[in-house]
């Protein structure tokens, strides 16, 4: 049987999307077992299960658990209590400016971690640290109260940034819920208090569990906070314990080692995936959603509601408005200090200046364009014809597909940087390694899980007879393509195609552990190295820069109501 | 016009092979207006996305006029852009993102030749206006109501003038009254114009008002074809007369008589003998079923003598606004029979029925 031009296409994207998924994978495992120095010494012979001796027999690899176990479990406490108070008070009571939380929350999804991380490290730092240095004045201590480079910090700040992401899955949840089956308690004789414990928190539980499940993959993954907090105090986690194995300068690189930890590392990532997959068909069965719309009854905050709109408000300016006006009021200075009268009458403009002067920032701002473009435009495409084959072909791999391109969500970042760092560097009849070609590819692999589900959620929308009411129209399928799916997905494709823009240009681990010398640095490793190396009130004017373009960004796309495709969730 | 032969179609579900059409002959003229008529199930809609080419058959052959458009020994498929077809989905499929001038337009666009932005302008025109849409060609296509939209797509089904108009349940999503007013005018507009039309329904009522031949289908099979009144009077078999219409069952046996060859002759009930019409070939002893339907049944109220008359008992009255039925226990046989509304029937009486011999058909029974 002769294939057909569909079939043919039909194949060829199979298996491209298998090599993209595979093939770092296979390197990884294959380069865990290697003991040469270098990837490009491996052979078969030099294979053996040394680095994994190792990193069971190494009494910081327990650490590393305890650690990794303490910053994730402790940053998500945080991140769903904060979220879940802020999603009950806009869901369901009379709380006042509920717009405000609305607005401001999902703003803080453009906030680079990276530069959050930072900023807080310039406000509690124990040398330089603002707050630090005037409450030591303030009460006169020898030694700062507060030290950020700790566990204690990273889970602090990684708590903060998860609270965006967990409120927009938490407030679709409260919403959802029938008033009717807290009504029925109510009238069967439960007070408020046991009717929230008996019935609207039981009916939560599934919803809640799935997202601190989900945020606590996230967490898991996060490579720039603990990066920036942990590394410099020696503390480390999975993400970047692999880092400093592979690129610390202290450490001569052991990149076997680096595969075998990341292969641990895998292992945890995908073990949360697979409970996270279970609970989201759990929550499924026990789903409240039957799409009625109603609102469900509001509880009467009474006196409270000042304070509860105040403690919003307060969690906005810690992880919005704070980190902003540090990054801000730094990048005027031309040395570090307080802020202080003194210090307001030395503003400068000379960082934004040197900015302007420094040819490594112009090469980078290139880089970051050219790099995130290609990521996005690809991730797009990519996402869409492997939907359209999924959704919409009768292809016997379909299923196995649609399985494939979901891979990469369970892949940490740098799990995925070390993984094709092996590819660019076996694979060399393509001379990318390296360069921001190399990141974009390593990216696009990532951003597929994300792009899929959009896009397998779009088509489904779209149904099936517009398409063939174009076929018996006389429409052939690429006419098809251009005349009926690319008007009809636009929103969806500008949507996922922001959002890839807004992750890949932030995003510092996957970037680190794959470029190789300055000329292929992007703006995430500019920022990374330029703070590195001291140069802080510069950063202060890339990052305040970087920052007011994101949040621009994420104004417009609200603005032009792509909500949904800002929820990081895959499409459950 | 369209000629198929030996169509068999299989789909692979998740629970396993489902053989939707087994075997299907069909030979429809040109001009004719033919209709699938079936249960959801019954493979109309598969045999019709045949046609159209969205559907590919498992065996079979399919010809669009004199071309061959599926061929299962020369693996010949013709796809459904090249098939020169119209078509009017259930749901209409009108493309949101298109105004009214631009959906009816887009086959047009898409033919091979070229037609000026004159000659594009004038044809959808009168393709909206054929279907009484004048004066909205500028809207967006989702603002218009249900109604419009089945008739915008009957718009860009005909706009090109395809040899054959094919429509799937067309009709299924408009209110009732609507659809009464539309039954007849799309007859009337696909008469008028002449194009061989295949229509797909589960409607008896749109079935029987609107075609000039009826297939009625069973389980990827056809079970009766033949004009409206072919298939309402004369139903070959239990689940045709079952299908359309509401009907009387009565089993019993072919009795023996002097002339077998006579048309209508004896067959033995539970409620007593009944004189029916019989098909060639039915010999004494034969299980049958009789099938008469509730309104040829008459109540009786002289005494003159009659064949095939009943004496039953009123079970139960129901009032159906145009008429009334009636249901009557004659022994144990159960008999519906359809009334003027203003019969005086009372539960419990006592009544006598006529069964109009040559309105009694025995059927071959199981």
């Amino acid at each position: 049987m002769t294939l057909s031009r569909l079939q043919l296409g039909q194949y060829a994207v199979f298996l491209f999307v298998s090599l993209l998924v595979s093939m770092p994978l296979f390197f990884l495992v294959l380069g865990s077992f290697s003991t040469a120095k270098l990837p490009t010494d491996f052979s078969l012979d030099t294979m053996s299960l040394q680095n994994y001796v190792k990193v069971y027999s190494d009494p910081g690899t327990f650490e590393l658990f305890t650690n990794t176990l303490i910053y994730v479990t402790g940053s998500v406490a945080i991140g769903i209590t904060i979220s879940f108070v802020l999603a009950w008070l806009v869901e369901r009571t009379n709380m006042q400016g509920k717009i405000w939380i609305y607005a401001g929350v999902p703003m803080t999804l453009a906030m680079p971690g990276m530069l959050q991380a930072m900023a807080w490290v310039l406000l509690l730092s124990p040398r330089i640290g603002f707050i630090n240095k005037s409450l030591q004045s303030i009460f006169a201590l020898d030694q700062a109260p507060i030290n950020i480079y700790s566990l204690g910090g990273m889970v602090f700040i990684e708590g903060l940034r998860l609270v965006p992401t967990a409120f927009l899955m938490l407030v679709p949840l409260m919403r959802s819920m029938d008033p009717s089956l807290e009504e029925a308690a109510a009238v069967s004789g439960a007070r408020p208090l046991s009717t929230a414990r008996k019935i609207t928190l039981r009916l939560l539980a599934p919803g809640l569990v799935a997202v601190m499940i989900y945020q606590a993959m996230t967490a898991l993954e996060v490579f720039e906070i603990p990066g920036i907090l942990g590394l410099p105090a020696g503390i480390y986690v999975f993400s970047t314990k692999i880092y400093a194995v592979v690129r610390s300068a202290t450490f001569l690189p052991a990149y076997g080692l680096a595969n075998a930890l990341a292969m641990v590392y895998l292992v945890i990532a995908l073990v949360t995936t697979y409970f996270y997959t279970r609970m989201i068909s759990r929550v499924e069965r026990f789903t409240i959603i039957t799409g009625k719309g109603y609102r469900p009854r509001q509880f009467d905050l009474g006196r409270w509601r000042y304070p509860a709109f105040a403690l919003v408000l307060l969690y906005l300016f810690l992880a919005v408005l704070l980190p902003f006006l540090v990054f801000a009021y730094v990048s005027f200075l031309s040395f570090l200090q307080a802020p202080s009268v003194a210090a307001l009458q030395t503003l400068t403009l000379k960082n934004y200046r040197f900015l302007a002067q420094y040819g490594e920032v112009g090469s980078a701002l290139r880089n970051t364009l050219l790099m995130v473009l290609v990521t996005a435009t690809a991730t797009v495409i990519l996402s869409f014809f492997v939907s359209l084959v999924v959704v919409r072909s009768k292809f016997w791999g379909r299923k196995l597909l649609d399985q494939l391109a979901f891979v990469p969500h369970a892949i940490p970042g740098i799990v995925m940087g070390i993984a094709f760092f092996w590819v660019f560097l076996k694979v060399d009849f393509l001379p990318i390694y390296g360069t921001v070609w190399a990141m974009a590819i390593g990216f696009t692999a990532g951003f597929l899980s994300y792009g899929t589900r959009s896009m397998n959620a779009a088509l489904l929308q779209v149904h099936k007879e517009l398409e063939e009411a174009a076929y018996v129209s006389g429409a052939r399928p690429w006419r098809t393509l251009w005349r009926v799916f690319l008007p009809l997905m636009m929103p969806t494709f500008v949507g996922v195609w922001i959002w890839v823009v807004l992750h890949a240009v932030r995003i510092a681990g996957l970037p680190l552990i794959l470029y190789e010398g300055p000329q292929n640095q992007v703006l995430s490793i500019l920022i990374w190295n330029m703070w590195d190396e001291g140069y802080v009130p510069a950063v202060a004017a890339i990052g305040t820069l970087l920052m007011l373009s994101l949040l621009l960004l994420t104004v417009a796309v609200r603005y032009i109501g792509f909500r949904r495709q800002l929820v990081q969730s895959p499409a459950v | 016009m369209i000629r198929i032969q030996n169509l068999h179609m299989v789909y692979q579900t998740e629970r396993g092979r489902v053989h939707a059409v087994r075997g299907i002959d069909l030979d429809i003229k040109q001009g004719q207006f033919f209709t699938l008529l079936g249960p959801s199930g019954c493979g109309k809609t598969s045999t019709l996305r045949s046609v159209a080419g969205l559907e590919t058959p498992e065996e079979g052959e399919i010809f669009v006029g004199n071309d061959l458009v599926f061929s299962s020994t020369t693996r010949k498929v013709v796809p459904p852009y090249s098939r020169d077809i119209g078509m009017v989905f259930q749901s209409y499929a009108i493309w949101p993102h298109l105004n009214v001038f631009e959906n009816v337009a887009f086959p047009l666009r898409e033919m091979k030749r070229r037609f000026s932005q004159q000659e594009i302008r004038e044809k959808v025109d009168r393709a909206l206006s054929l279907v009484h849409l004048d004066g909205l060609a500028d809207r967006p296509a989702p603002f218009l109501s249900g109604g419009q939209q089945q008739r915008l797509a009957l718009a860009r089904a005909i706009v090109k003038e395809p040899r054959v108009l094919l429509l799937d349940e067309p009709l299924s999503n408009l209110d009732a009254k609507l659809r009464e007013e539309t039954r007849f005018e799309l007859r009337e507009l696909v008469k008028r114009l002449g194009i061989t039309t295949l229509y797909v329904t589960h409607d008896q009522l749109e079935a029987l008002t609107m075609s000039d031949v009826v297939a009625v289908m069973e389980e990827g099979r056809i079970a009766q074809q033949g004009s409206p009144m072919e298939i309402y009077q004369s139903p070959q078999d239990r689940f045709v007369a079952n299908f359309i219409g509401l009907t009387n069952f009565i089993d019993g046996r072919v009795k023996p008589s002097p002339c077998e060859t006579a048309s209508i002759r004896q067959v033995e009930t539970a409620a007593g003998d009944l004189s029916c019409v019989l098909e060639e070939g039915m010999k004494p002893g034969d299980p049958v079923i009789v099938v008469v339907r509730p309104e040829d049944i008459r109540v009786i109220t002289d005494a003159k003598p009659r064949h095939n008359l009943f004496q039953g008992k009123v079970n139960a009255v129901i009032f159906m606004g145009d008429s009334l039925e009636c249901q009557v226990l004659v022994g144990s046989q159960r008999l519906r029979t359809k009334l003027h509304p203003s019969s005086a029937v009372q539960q419990g009486q006592n009544i006598s029925l006529e069964l109009p011999a040559e309105r009694c058909r025995a059927l071959r029974g199981s």
